[in-house]
C-alpha cells in the first residue's frame, strides 16, 4: 500500500459509492475523492466532493490535476426497466471513465459487479468459475447493461493489462439491513412467486463484506476477477421461509407466459420479481475458491449470519406494531453501538 | 382431566431434578409437590377416575440408590415428562377405547393363507398375548401414547422444515431427504429387483473413485439402484454422487428432487471438484443414448460420451472402477424411440413401449427383473503426469478400454444367467 494513494470514487451519490467512500476516509494513508452529479444525501467527513457527471469530457483532465492513482467504479443505475438513458449511463458512462483512467495515467480500477452476469441455466456448473462465459438473463435491464460493462472492462483489462491493474468483483446476492438489491427486495415482499418444483441454491454476501471486498481491492493490488460470496449456500424455499415470507409456487410455463402476457399492463409482473424468472429456477453460485485462494480477505458473515440479522433488523412483526415493540427498537440501539463500536477499533 | 384443571390453579412442584434444576411438573392438588417428589404416595395419585396413568410407586431421592433403580427412575421421570408434555398439548383429550376382541378377529382373518399347525401356534399367541396384556388398560395407554409421540415427532420435523430450519450441503445435498426416500429405493433393490452385488471390495472406503456404469433402462433405475447398493451394503455406507445429463433440471420437481438426493449436475468441472473432494462419483457415460436403448439392442454399449469422465479422473488421479449392471434392460422392452413425440413434449428421447404409452401410468411401472451389480477391478489414473487430461489419444484410449471392461463384465455375467426374472 502506497502512502497517500489519492482514490476517486464514482457514484458517491448512491448507497455504495457513500458506503466505500465513508469507510476509506477511516484509512488514514488514503485521500478520498468523490465524484456524482447528485450531491450527496449525508455529508462524509473527510472526502472531497466534487458534483460532475462521469460522463464529462474533463474528467481527464481532474484525473490528472488530482494526480488519482485508483478509482473505484460505482455508478451504476440498478434498474429492471431497459431505458436508453440508463445505457448511456451505465455502458458509455463506463467506458468514458475507463478511457479516461488510461488517458490520465491512473495505476488501478476497481469495477462493482455481480453474480448474475454469468446467468442461470440448467447447464451451469454448481460453482461457476470466473472463466465461465457471461449468459446473463437479458430480459432485465441491470444484468444486460452489467455484462456490457464486463465484457467491455475484460476486453479492457486485457489489451491495457501492462498499463492498468483492473479489479472486477463479482459479489454474490447482496444482502443486508442497509442495502436495497434484487435480493433484499425479494425478500422484503411479503409474498413472492416461486416457480412449482424448483428450489435453487441462493449464495449470499452481507453487505458490510461488499464493501469491505471493494475497499480491500482499493488497497491492495489484487488483479483479475473474483467471485465474492458467503460459502454456505441457502435453498431459495428455505430462504423465504427463514423470513417468513409466503411463497406463492406457480407452475413454470405459466409464469413465463404469464410475465410475458402481463408484461406493460397495469398488473405489473415484474414488481414481484426483482430477480428474473430464471435465476429462481436454476442454479447460479460463483466459485469462491479463486477468492479463498487469492484475493487475501476473509467474509465477516456466513449467509446464515447475513439472514439472521437481516431478519432480525427488517422483519419481525408486521410493519404497523413493528414501531412500537421496544425490541424492534433496542435492536436498532444495539446494532447501532455495535457498529459505533467497530468503527472505534478500527 | 377437565375436572382437575378447573378446579385449581395449577402450581409449580417444590422439588428439584436430579440436574439441580427446579422441577417442570405441576404440582398436585393439596400439596407442594408432584407425584414424582413426593415422599409418601397419596391416595389421590393411585386412582384417577379417566383411566389416569398410575406409574407405580416412585423411589424416594434421600434414599441410596442403585444404578439400575437410578435408570428405572429416570426412565419414569421422563414417561411423566412425555405423558404431561401430551396432556398439556392436548387437554381435552381421552384415549379412545380399544377392542382387543377386534385384534384377534383381525389376526385369525390373517393367518387363514398359513399352514394349519403354524396358523394355530401363532392363534394360541394372540390369545395368549391379548388376554395377559391386553386387557390390562396400561398397555395400551402406553402404546396410545408412544403413537402418539411419534405422530408428534415426525410433524415436529416438519413444522420445523417448513420454519427452513434444515441443513444442505453446498452442492444441495439433504441427508434428512435422502434418509426419507431410502425405504422406497431399499424395497426396490431388495425384494422387486433383488439386486445381488459383487465386488464392494472394490470401492474404496475413505478415497476418491469413479464408478463407471453401463445405463439402461429408460427411466434411471439404475442410478438409484447403485446408489442404494453402496449407501446400504457397502461397508463404509458411503453416498454415491451420480452425475446426471443437464436436460434434469429443466424438470419441475425432479431438478430439487435430484438435488437434495446428493446427485450432481453431469459436467467436468463439477465432477472434478466432487473427486478433489474424496466423493464417491458415479457416471453414466453412454447418457441418452444408453438409457433409450431399444430392446432389440440390449446389452450393447453405445459410444461412451467424449470422454469427460476419463478427464475428470486423470484431473484427480481416481480410480475408474468399472461397473456392469445387468437386468436394468429388460425393466422395460421398448420397440421404437418416437422423435416427434420426443419433440412435442420436450423429452430427450421417447419411448414407444409394450406398455407405454397404451397403459398410461401402468406403463411407468418397471418389469420385477433379477438384477446384478457387478464392481469390477479399479483400473488406476494417479501413475499418469499431469496435464494428461489434455491428451486426447490417452483419453480415447481410456475410454475405450473403460468401455470394452464393461462390456466384457456385462457378457460374462449374460452367459452365467438363466433366466430374466430369476437369475
Amino acid at each position: 500500500m502506497t502512502k497517500s494513494q489519492v482514490v476517486l470514487i464514482t457514484g458517491v451519490a448512491d448507497y455504495w459509492g457513500a458506503r466505500v467512500a465513508a469507510r476509506l476516509t477511516r484509512v488514514p494513508e488514503v485521500r478520498v475523492l468523490g465524484i456524482d452529479s447528485n450531491a450527496p444525501r449525508q455529508k462524509i467527513e473527510g472526502m472531497d466532493f466534487i458534483q460532475t457527471d462521469i460522463r464529462n469530457p474533463l474528467l481527464v483532465a481532474l484525473l490528472k490535476a488530482e494526480q488519482v492513482d485508483t478509482v473505484c467504479h460505482l455508478t451504476f443505475n440498478e434498474r429492471r426497466r431497459k431505458s436508453e438513458s440508463d445505457f448511456d449511463l451505465n455502458v458509455m458512462g463506463t467506458m468514458k471513465v475507463f478511457g479516461a483512467c488510461r488517458e490520465a495515467g491512473v495505476r488501478k480500477i476497481v469495477l462493482k459487479s455481480s453474480t448474475d452476469v454469468y446467468g442461470a441455466h440448467p447447464d451451469n456448473p454448481a460453482f461457476l468459475p470466473e472463466t465461465w462465459p457471461l449468459r446473463g438473463s437479458k430480459q432485465y435491464g441491470y444484468t444486460r447493461y452489467r455484462i456490457e460493462v464486463e465484457e467491455f472492462a475484460q476486453g479492457f483489462s486485457k489489451q491495457f493489462a501492462d498499463e492498468l491493474v483492473v479489479t472486477t468483483l463479482r459479489l454474490a446476492n447482496i444482502v443486508g439491513p442497509t442495502a436495497v438489491t434484487p435480493m433484499t427486495k425479494l425478500l422484503s415482499q411479503p409474498v413472492t412467486p416461486t416457480l412449482l418444483g424448483f428450489n435453487p441454491l441462493m449464495q449470499l454476501l452481507h453487505e458490510d463484506d461488499a464493501v469491505e471486498a471493494l475497499v480491500h481491492a482499493i488497497l491492495e493490488d489484487v488483479p483479475g476477477v473474483f467471485n465474492i460470496g458467503a460459502d454456505d449456500y441457502l435453498p431459495l424455499l428455505r430462504l423465504l421461509r427463514m423470513v417468513r415470507n409466503v411463497d406463492v409456487p406457480i407452475v413454470h410455463p405459466l409464469a413465463y407466459w404469464g410475465v410475458a402476457m402481463l408484461r406493460g399492463t397495469p398488473l405489473k409482473p415484474e414488481a414481484y420479481l426483482p430477480l428474473a424468472l430464471d435465476y429462481l429456477r436454476y442454479r447460479w453460485v460463483g466459485d469462491t475458491q479463486k477468492m479463498a485462494a487469492e484475493f487475501g480477505m476473509e467474509l465477516k458473515y456466513t449467509a446464515v449470519d447475513t439472514i439472521e440479522e437481516f431478519i432480525k433488523l427488517k422483519k419481525g412483526p408486521p410493519r404497523a406494531r413493528r414501531f412500537l415493540e421496544a425490541d424492534y427498537l433496542r435492536q436498532i440501539i444495539d446494532y447501532r453501538q455495535q457498529q459505533r463500536e467497530r468503527m472505534n477499533d478500527e | 382431566m377437565s375436572e382437575q384443571t378447573t378446579t385449581t390453579t395449577k402450581q409449580l412442584c417444590q422439588g428439584l431434578t436430579k440436574a439441580d434444576k427446579p422441577c417442570r411438573n405441576y404440582a398436585l392438588a393439596d400439596d407442594t409437590y408432584c407425584h414424582l417428589h413426593q415422599t409418601t404416595p397419596s391416595a389421590e395419585t393411585t386412582h384417577h377416575p379417566n383411566g389416569q396413568h398410575d406409574l407405580g410407586t416412585p423411589i424416594p431421592l434421600e434414599q441410596e440408590l442403585t444404578p439400575e433403580e437410578m435408570f428405572r427412575h429416570r426412565l419414569q421421570e421422563e414417561v411423566v415428562e412425555l405423558v404431561q408434555r401430551l396432556n398439556t398439548l392436548t387437554p381435552s383429550f381421552v384415549p379412545p377405547p380399544f377392542r382387543p376382541e377386534a385384534i384377534l378377529g383381525y389376526t385369525e382373518k390373517l393367518v387363514t393363507g398359513l399352514p394349519r399347525h403354524q396358523a394355530t401356534d401363532i392363534l394360541q399367541r394372540a390369545n395368549q398375548i391379548i388376554r395377559e396384556d391386553a386387557f390390562d388398560p396400561e398397555t395400551w395407554q402406553g402404546l396410545w401414547y408412544l403413537i402418539n409421540y411419534n405422530v408428534q415427532y415426525q410433524l415436529d420435523i416438519i413444522k420445523r422444515r417448513f420454519a427452513g430450519d434444515y441443513e444442505v450441503d453446498e452442492w444441495g445435498l439433504d441427508l434428512e431427504f435422502v434418509n426419507a426416500i431410502m425405504p422406497f429405493l431399499n424395497f426396490m433393490y431388495r425384494y422387486y429387483f433383488r439386486t445381488s452385488v459383487t465386488g464392494f471390495e472394490h470401492i474404496p472406503d475413505y478415497t476418491r473413485g469413479l464408478v463407471v456404469c453401463n445405463h439402461s433402462g429408460q427411466l434411471p433405475f439404475d442410478g438409484g439402484m447403485v446408489m442404494t447398493a453402496i449407501y446400504q451394503d457397502h461397508p463404509s455406507q458411503r453416498l454415491l454422487r451420480s452425475l446426471y445429463a443437464s436436460w434434469f433440471p429443466t424438470v419441475p420437481f425432479i431438478s430439487s428432487f435430484l438435488e437434495k438426493g446428493g446427485q450432481v449436475m453431469a459436467c467436468v468441472e463439477n465432477g472434478t471438484r466432487l473427486l478433489e473432494q474424496d466423493q464417491l462419483v458415479g457416471v453414466f457415460p453412454e447418457g441418452y443414448k444408453g438409457v433409450g436403448k431399444l430392446f432389440k439392442d440390449r446389452y450393447k454399449l453405445a459410444r461412451f460420451g467424449r470422454g469427460g469422465f476419463i478427464k475428470m479422473a486423470l484431473n484427480t488421479g481416481a480410480p475408474i472402477i468399472p461397473t456392469a449392471i445387468v437386468g436394468a434392460e429388460e425393466t422395460y422392452i421398448s420397440v421404437y424411440k418416437s422423435d416427434l413425440l420426443a419433440r412435442v413434449t420436450g423429452f430427450p428421447y421417447f419411448p414407444i413401449s409394450l406398455r407405454f404409452p397404451w397403459l398410461g401410468l401402468l406403463g411407468f411401472i418397471p418389469l420385477p427383473t433379477k438384477w446384478f451389480i457387478d464392481f469390477g477391478e479399479p483400473i488406476p489414473t494417479d501413475h499418469y503426469p499431469t496435464g494428461s487430461a489434455d491428451n486426447m489419444v490417452l483419453v480415447s484410449q481410456l475410454t475405450n478400454q473403460t468401455r470394452n471392461i464393461i462390456q466384457e463384465m456385462i457378457n460374462d455375467r449374460l452367459a452365467q444367467r438363466r433366466s430374466v426374472f430369476f437369475g
